[in-house]
This record gives structure tokens, sequence and C-alpha cells, in this order.
């Protein structure tokens, strides 16, 4: 009996564990209808931003993304105009957006 | 004689408006130079920080040079709190800034690395 405890305590925690993963995963098609709302106007849709203002966001790395999201939206980094964008978005919104525009065709490259 | 005299100082200017727009827009061959300190990270391919937080370093290559310069000018500011980076940019002048940006935001770059 005490193995089989111990094998569906394991479960349990696996399935848990799957769970809290599935939540976490960024949804590309998500982040694609939030950029449409709130990234589009400047940034572009994909990420190939045409003034010099904004930054091109197409094929930047994806923790980059969300760390700058989550710094603007924290206040650690600041500029007025991200600081209003970045605030009306969830942790969620955050993942999903910076894997949106590291998906999308780079224009942004390794250069050595 | 007024006319000449306008004249002349707006010749006078020329010089100085010609070095203005060439520091301005950045000298993409001196910013090979000086990419010593830039290249350790942002020149590997998925390179990442590991102070004081571990995430990918951006990639630059093919940003605007306009932008590059804001950041590297809000790092050297402390705007941006970013430690390598604010004690690179404060080492940096303002044309090295422009000449970097130039490097790494030119045109050539989309087809550069990778």
């Amino acid at each position: 009996m005490k193995p089989m405890n111990a094998l569906v305590s394991g479960l349990v925690a696996a399935a848990l564990f799957l769970t809290a993963a599935a939540a976490a995963a960024a949804d590309i098609k998500a982040g694609e209808a939030k950029a449409k709302e709130v990234c589009q106007a400047c940034h572009g849709l994909d990420g190939n931003s045409q003034t010099a203002d904004y930054p091109k966001l197409g094929g930047q790395r994806r923790d980059y993304l969300a760390k700058a999201l989550r710094d603007y939206k924290s206040g650690t980094r600041k500029n007025a105009i991200m600081a209003g964008f970045s605030g009306t978005l969830s942790p969620q919104d955050i993942e999903n957006l910076a894997a949106y525009y590291a998906a999308q065709p780079a224009v942004l490259v390794v250069k050595h | 004689m007024l006319a000449r005299s306008l004249i002349t100082f707006v010749l006078s200017l020329l010089p100085a408006i010609a070095w203005s727009q060439a520091t301005a827009a950045g000298d993409p061959v001196a910013g090979q130079r000086k990419t010593q300190m830039c290249a350790g990270c942002h020149g590997i391919d998925g390179w990442r920080t590991a102070f004081p937080e571990v995430y990918s370093v951006p990639k630059i290559g093919g940003q605007h040079p306009a932008y590059i310069v804001r950041a590297l000018q809000a790092y050297k500011s402390g705007e941006r709190s970013h430690p390598s980076m604010r004690a690179i940019a404060a080492s940096l002048s303002d044309k090295d800034m422009a000449d970097l940006a130039a490097y790494y935001g030119g045109a050539e770059s989309k087809t550069a690395g990778k």
C-alpha cells in the first residue's frame, strides 16, 4: 500500500505540474490578437517598425521581450508610453506577446 | 552690404553643419572597430546575461540606429539600469555611440549573421 500511495501522490504532483506548465505556456494566437489591439500602431504587426522612435521587435529574443514588458509594467524601466500600455497587460498577455513577436520573421539579427 | 555679411555668415556655418550631420549619422566603419565591448554578448547567438537576471541579450543588428543611440544614452544616464550596460555606455562618447549605432543598425546587417 505504501508504494501505491507514493505512486498516487507522484502522479497527482505530476498532473499539477503539467497544468501549471500549460497555464504558463505562451499562446501565440492570443499574442497576435493582443498585438493588433495594443502594439501594432507603433511597432507594426510584424514588429518591423518604420520609425526610429519605436524599436523593431520582429525576431527579438522572447525572454528579452517579456523582461522588457515586465520592467515597463513595474516601473523599473521608465517610458511614459510603454508604462501606459504595459500596465494593461497581464503576466499571461506578456508571455503571449513576447512569444508572438519573437516568432515573427526576423528583422533583427546577431551581428558579429 | 547687409546681404553680403549675411551670406558670409551663412557660409561660415556650413562646415559646422556638415560636421554635426556627419557626427549624428555615425560612421559604420569606425563603429565596426569599436565593438570589442559589445561583441562578447551581442555578437554571440543565443547568449544570456547571468547578472542581475538570466535572460537572452537582445539582438541589436538591424535595429534603428537612432534607437540604439537612445538606448546607450539611457544606460549612460542611469535611466535604464543594467550594471554592465551602464558601465560600458558610460565609457562611450556621443561619437562612439553614433558610430556603433551606424554599424549595428546599418542596412547591410540584415544579411549578415543570423
